[in-house]
């Protein structure tokens, strides 16, 4: 718990803290006012209204998210090593493993909270907007999970990621680049592409059904627990030089 | 007096470079260790490793009779350090900087204050750190090491980047502190002329070799020995310098 507090201490002024909810924010204003504006051509589609609810919108969604994840996690180390703050920590009695699970704890939060703010604005949409008892709220709350679950591989990476990269410059690199090879592998059916986790990101926002593939459900919780012991087993045993 | 940190054979190698080769230590409870030498001469690396920062290749060290990893937390309880640079979020203020190590150290809140107090930074204590001038930075990084009255203290070059009003004041900090609260400093140089007016022992190092190491009353007595004049140390420092340099060249020739 005191390592916690301490790192939502240091998160002052960094921009993380505020980073995910504002794309939760701009997530459901984005939802919101897509289907305010395309009512009728997204109702007209030959696909159930809960089906047009979820899939057509998650695409810039999941986007805005990706993004939001890969800077959430490289502001979160770029702060300890801006100042060679780390270098201090390790000179503390402090054990330097809790940094990297209580950055991972925090960023879990404002992801959880991100999609949440994100989801609550599709409720209303299917509130008001759909037809008449076609909105299933249970539907929306697994859907949402599952969004979650598969977020996470890409938050455990990019967190592994920017702990072992001092410059900003590599971590962003590598995010962008998973982002544009998670944009070209989702499409295919080739099951070792799931081994990337942008790959298992993107997957929902292709889908244009409301089947949730277990396959990638349990491959994103295995990724998420390898990257996150990983990064947590380098914090804890590597020293500062 | 007894020795609260003990190097033994301490060797730190990279490549085929020896950054740090066989050196062993004593320093002695409440007295203030000056580790003198130029740059390069493995002072940080020697400190580095005291603080876990990097692995011995060979040797070992106790500090308080407690060995590194295995109390690796207890160690750090007891040390102050501040080496090579300053270190600080830059996104936060310095009474903030303070505040995550004192809740680290869980330090009374009134510990912030007080280390602001003791390094002159109280009045900027509520501005950014990465508005700070490099000699606020360094009194920061000064008061970070200071902060909770730790028993030891390891401090890497801390005047540097001072005016020369802020050395003196810095300089007379440190050598009021074992009185003050009975603690032990380890503190590098490689100007033998600021070591000399605050450290009671001495190590001096060159290319990793620690070529001397005593009280600086016994450096002075040498000094006369060999025909330097006892208040004129610098002098004598480099010659042992020198000598170490040339006795080098000479071995790399054969």
């Amino acid at each position: 718990m005191k390592s916690f507090k301490v790192e939502l201490k240091k998160c002052k002024r960094s921009g993380v803290l505020e980073l995910l909810p504002m794309i939760g924010i701009l997530g459901a204003l984005y939802a919101l006012a897509n289907f305010i504006i395309r009512k009728n051509t997204l109702l007209n589609l030959p696909l159930p209204p809960m089906v047009v609810l979820l899939t057509q919108i998650y695409g810039m969604i999941m986007v805005l998210n990706m993004f939001g994840i890969i800077v959430a996690t490289t502001l979160t180390y770029n702060i300890e090593f801006r100042g060679n703050a780390i270098k201090k920590i390790y000179m503390l009695p402090f054990k330097t493993s809790s940094v990297f699970s209580s950055k991972f704890l925090i960023l879990f939060v404002l992801l959880a909270l991100c999609i949440v703010l994100q989801n609550s604005a599709l409720a209303i949409i299917g509130n008001i907007y759909l037809p008449t008892g076609t909105f299933e709220l249970s539907t929306l709350l697994k859907y949402t999970g599952y969004i979650f679950i598969t977020s996470l591989p890409v938050l455990s990476f990019m967190l592994l990621i920017s702990s072992r990269c001092e410059n900003i410059w590599y971590s962003l690199g590598i995010g962008v680049a998973g982002f544009f090879s998670g944009m070209a592998m989702a499409l295919s059916d080739t099951s070792i592409f799931l081994m990337n986790p942008f790959v298992l990101m993107t997957k929902p926002a292709v889908a244009s059904n409301l089947n949730m593939d277990m396959n990638v459900i349990i491959i994103a919780l295995i990724e998420t627990v390898i990257f996150y012991v990983i990064g947590w087993a380098i914090s804890k045993n590597r020293h500062y030089e | 007096m007894t020795d609260i940190i003990i190097t033994q054979h301490l060797t730190k190698s990279y490549k085929n470079f020896k950054a740090v080769d066989d050196i062993t230590l004593h320093i002695r409870k409440g007295s203030i260790y000056g580790f003198l030498g130029p740059n390069g001469a493995g002072k940080s690396t020697t400190m580095k490793m005291l603080l876990g920062l990097t692995a011995p290749t060979k040797g070992n060290f106790m500090i308080d009779n407690m060995t590194f990893p295995a109390d690796r937390v207890n160690i750090l309880k007891k040390i102050g350090s501040f080496i090579e640079s300053p270190s600080f979020y830059p996104n936060l203020t310095g009474r903030e900087n303070l505040d995550i190590i004192r809740r680290i150290l869980e330090l009374p809140a009134s510990s912030v204050d007080e280390a602001l107090d003791l390094v002159g930074l109280s009045e900027f204590g509520n501005r950014l750190a990465k508005k700070y001038s490099l000699g606020m930075k360094q009194r920061l990084g000064l008061a970070s090491a200071l902060i909770g009255e730790p028993p030891i203290l390891i401090l890497d070059e801390p005047t540097n980047g001072l005016d020369p009003s802020g050395i003196h004041e810095i300089r007379n900090l440190i050598k009021s502190l074992p009185k003050r609260y009975d603690c032990t400093i380890l503190i590098s140089s490689h100007m033998l002329s600021e070591i000399e007016l605050i450290a009671d022992d001495i190590g001096i190092l060159n290319h990793g070799k620690l070529l001397y190491e005593g009280s600086l009353e016994d450096l002075r007595n040498s000094a006369r020995k060999a025909g330097f004049e006892a208040d004129n140390l610098e002098e004598m420092f480099l010659t042992m310098i020198d000598k170490d340099n040339a006795l080098r060249k000479q071995r790399a020739k054969l």
